[in-house]
């Protein structure tokens, strides 16, 4: 059944004064909500993205328009280091979580009865209801040499003196995975509920053990959860500042914490919007890459 | 399920919802309102309550702050706002000069302040004043040089300024990401006077602070740089002084700092008024109750750092003029270099090569 | 036969020592954070001196903190609101009517979710710059509409499937107004998933940094404050507020979930 629910087909007039009233019915439905992401969305996209084609002089005014702010860019090797330290982070960061998040959610839908599994999820998603920056911080006093994973190591005598576990990338990526495990663990959980359970049953009745099961039945068919929490954790991820500011140390910057420093210390608009612009450009190409598995996900 | 008395219900909540959400503004807007305000661009170090509230009672207005760490954040912020935005300021007095020269500040009047109570060195009219008027008041100073902790590394070895760079200390320093001391404090390392860089220094200067970084395990703001010390993430900081060490000598007794024997750099900072401010008349009081008496022991005493006050007459116990080493002032003065007294041109040249060598890997 | 035996009894075990382990890196950061709220020294780091409320004491005496409490509130109440109504109208405009441009714009609508908050918050802060416009809390809520609504809009279209279609027909025939059926037949009937939407709008709204930082000067919202609070000295004074954070928002989930059941017993 088609979603021409409301205007019938056949020609008379009456009816297709009908089909006009309920075409104008629809766009004055739909219209708020695309003229508030043209009117705070697009629109601001394009100022900026006028106001990188306008970068500063020497004077610090706006120049004509010119891709020297993009050229500037690319030619400066911090820069270009810190957008290839977020890739990297980024792509660590969907691997590790999506890895660790599967099992988790998969434990949640099939092992767990089905009266506990919306307990089980209102308890993951509990903890990030702390403020985002105080969860961060908690962190990194969890990983200083007095907190309490090194005490933990030492009471065990796995190490002898306290690991420098925080400022560094990986301190970050920790950061980053701890939020995006409970993310990635959410989309999979309602894409494998959604999964039939009969095919399942199906595979098995034909013969094929829990393992094989798992590898040609349910793996395939989850795949656009697995998807759709690798695209928002690339989207959410990329553009962070807070955590690479709070456990990263400095060492390895990330190119939000760069555009921040364009803003707040340079007071550098136009080549804090090429950042921006250029950071979306990469989550554009994610997304292209993923296309395919994110269509077949049903939001 | 009746449809009916369900939609009633959600409307009536959605109803009351939206009034509360549509009242709240208006409470808290009007309220704002009701008193005036005073809009301060401060180091972190004004913004105790324990500091603001006594005054914010006495004269029925609200101080407004917005925290800034270092003079090119200052300039940045006035960038982005219009004339009349901001009333005070607290800021390194070696820029005195060059904030007023660009017709930022408004003179002010020497009478309406302790100057008899503040030491000479510190009262210096080439910090305070340009072409003869009076711009910003001293109210605290401190120095950067190397605060470290005692239990990990020894005072003797840090007695020397090359301490940092030794190789057995990798990974267990930190550098107060500050370029303006730091680039001085390097400059020292390197022998050079801090106060007197010229453009042919500035290559060796970057070469010896790219292997300073590389030396280190972090590079941080204000708290961050005490928070890694305080963890013991790191055992030496690069720019640390009592400003590290004093708040928190009874929580972290190990914690000291020393001005190396090549000597320090020693920081400062001046309240002055906005020369567009619409509200002059109540930011020299505030500048005025900062440099009184309680004013300038809470000042000194401050959550965010410590520092020595200003003014002498600061109400402190003898246990807290113990911590800030108040008797070995004089001496430490004159073994420490002030802040760099820049030119716009190489203000922008110090803030590139900073910048490059800590974006740099 | 075996080796099917044998997996299916190692699988939950492993599956729960699995999912303990998960449990306890997520709560972690949370357990040092409410621990250390009671610190009795000043670093919020082990050794812990005795529970003691002063962090406590100072946070609530914190006059900024409950500006920005109120401030995020006020900006997440408001913008879901916005969120949700504007998105369950669009959503029910593609989902029973048919017009040109209908894909276009679903797409326009969805597209928000794919760019990053860095980008939102950095498009509106250079409008108001070149508009002239100060920081302000509305442009920061207009930009969390921005995030929250193609939410709100997803999950209202999921929900308005065929069900909904034939009991809006039915009473269309029987002479209701587009109006009367929307707000009498199906917003009551997806209310659930209203609701949801709402809570799930609140939640990343209330938490948002990046967009409330850079659109806001002195009227902030309670992020931004933590954010400055940690640049304003090594104390607990941030683990009590967060605690605090959390524990009002166990509170709300509660009070939802009694909502909610309440509702569906009925």
């Amino acid at each position: 059944m088609s979603d021409e629910a409301i205007a019938p087909s056949a020609g008379s007039e009456v009816e297709s004064r009908a089909q006009v009233k309920a075409r104008l019915a629809g766009l004055a439905f739909t219209l708020p909500a695309v003229g508030w992401i043209l009117l705070f969305f697009a629109a601001p996209l394009a100022i900026m993205a006028a106001y990188s084609l306008m970068p500063l002089d020497s004077e610090g005014k706006p120049g004509p328009l010119s891709l020297a702010g993009y050229r500037a860019f690319f030619a400066e090797s911090a820069y270009t280091a810190a957008l290839w330290n977020s890739a990297v982070t980024t792509a660590v960061v969907v691997v590790v979580s999506t890895l660790l998040a599967y099992p988790f959610a998969y434990g949640i839908a099939n092992i767990l009865p089905r009266r506990w599994q919306r307990l089980a999820l209102a308890m993951a998603i509990l903890p990030f209801w702390t403020s985002y920056v105080v969860r961060s911080y908690a962190w990194l006093l969890a990983l200083s040499p007095v907190g309490v994973i090194n005490n933990l190591l030492l009471a065990l005598h796995i190490v002898e003196h306290p690991l420098r576990l925080a400022y560094n990338p990986q301190a970050t990526e920790l950061g980053f995975v701890h939020f995006f495990i409970m993310l990635n663990a959410l989309t999979i959980y309602a894409n494998l509920v959604q999964i039939n359970p009969h095919y399942a049953l199906a595979a098995r009745d034909l013969g094929a053990s829990a393992w094989r099961c798992f590898l040609a039945v349910t793996l395939p068919l989850s795949i656009p959860g697995v998807a759709v929490g690798a695209f928002l954790t690339i989207v959410l991820c990329i553009g962070d500042f807070v955590t690479p500011q709070i456990l990263g140390g400095f060492r390895g910057l990330l190119l939000p914490q760069v555009v921040m420093m364009q803003i707040q210390r340079q007071l550098n608009l136009p080549m804090a919007s090429v950042m921006s612009l250029v950071l979306t450009l990469v989550v554009a190409i994610a997304y292209l890459g993923m296309q395919r598995w994110l269509r077949m996900a049903r939001l | 399920m009746e449809p009916r008395s369900l939609a009633r219900n959600l409307a009536l909540r959605l109803t009351i919802a939206g009034l509360m959400g549509a009242a709240l503004p208006l409470g808290v807007v009007s309220g704002a309102q009701a008193q005036g305000s005073l809009n301060v661009l401060t180091w972190c170090d004004h913004e105790d309550p324990t500091l603001l509230q006594p005054f914010e009672a006495a004269n029925g207005v609200k101080i407004n702050y917005k925290d800034i760490s270092s003079t090119a954040q200052i300039l940045a912020v006035l960038g982005q706002s219009k004339p009349g935005d901001w009333d005070v300021v607290v800021m390194d007095q070696t820029d005195t000069g060059r904030l007023a020269k660009m017709g930022l500040l408004a003179p002010l009047d020497a009478k309406d302040y302790p100057f008899a109570d503040i030491p000479a060195e510190i009262a210096n009219p080439k910090l305070s004043s340009f072409e003869g008027k009076l711009y910003t008041v001293p109210e605290k100073f401190g120095y950067n040089t190397v605060a470290f902790d005692k239990t990990a590394v020894s005072e003797g070895a840090m007695s020397d300024i090359q301490a940092p760079w030794d190789p057995k200390y990798k990974d267990r320093v930190a550098v107060y990401d500050y370029y303006v001391p730091e680039i001085q404090y390097v400059a020292l390392a390197l022998g050079k006077d801090p106060t007197a860089i010229s453009d042919a220094d500035l290559p060796a200067i970057k070469e010896k602070l790219a292997a300073l970084k590389a030396n280190a395990a972090m590079v941080g703001d204000v708290t961050p740089v005490q928070q890694a010390l305080a963890t013991g993430a790191v055992d030496i900081l690069v720019g640390g002084g009592e400003w590290v060490t004093a708040g928190m000598a009874k929580d972290k007794p190990n914690l000291d700092y020393i001005i190396p024997k090549q000597g320090g750099i020693r920081w400062q900072q001046g309240l002055g008024v906005f020369a567009g401010s619409n509200n002059k008349s109540m930011a020299t009081k505030f500048i005025q109750y900062i440099l009184s008496p309680e004013g300038q022991g809470k000042l000194a005493t401050s959550s965010c750092y410590w520092g020595m006050p200003a003014n002498n007459k600061a109400v402190l116990t003898p246990e807290q003029k113990k911590i800030l080493r108040w008797d070995d002032q004089p001496g430490y003065i004159k073994v420490s270099y002030p802040y760099l007294q820049m030119t716009p041109e190489m203000d922008q040249k110090l803030q590139a090569l900073w910048a490059q060598v800590m974006q740099g890997k | 036969m075996r080796g099917r035996f044998a997996l299916s009894r190692l699988g939950p075990i492993f599956g729960g020592f699995y999912m303990t382990a998960c449990y306890v890196f997520i709560f972690l950061p949370v357990v040092v954070l409410v621990l250390f709220s009671f610190q009795g020294g000043n670093l919020p780091v082990p050794p812990f001196n005795g529970p003691s409320l002063r962090w406590y004491q100072a946070a609530f005496a914190d006059g900024r903190l409950v500006d920005g409490f109120v401030n995020s509130l006020m900006v997440g109440g408001v913008s879901s609101a916005l969120s949700v109504l504007i998105g369950f109208l669009g959503a029910y405009g593609i989902a029973r009517y048919d017009f040109p441009g209908k894909g276009a714009m679903q797409a326009v609508i969805i597209l928000p979710l794919a760019v990053s908050y860095l980008l939102i918050g950095m498009g509106l802060l250079v409008s108001a710059s070149a508009l002239g416009l100060g920081p302000s809390l509305w442009i920061v809520t207009a930009g969390h509409v921005v995030i929250n609504m193609p939410l709100a809009f997803a999950i209202c279209l999921a929900q308005l499937g065929e069900h909904q279609r034939r009991v809006e027909a039915a009473a269309r025939d029987l002479g209701a107004s587009t109006f009367r059926v929307l707000f009498s037949i199906t917003a009551p009937m997806i209310a659930p998933a209203l609701i949801a939407a709402f809570c799930l709008c609140f939640t990343f709204s209330w938490d948002e940094t990046l967009i409330a930082l850079l659109n806001t000067r002195f009227e902030v919202t309670l992020p931004v404050v933590i954010l400055s609070l940690l640049r304003g000295g090594v104390n607990a004074e941030t683990n009590a507020a967060g605690s605090f954070i959390f524990l009002c928002s166990i509170l709300l989930m509660i009070v939802v979930e009694l909502l909610l059941l309440r509702q569906r017993r009925r």
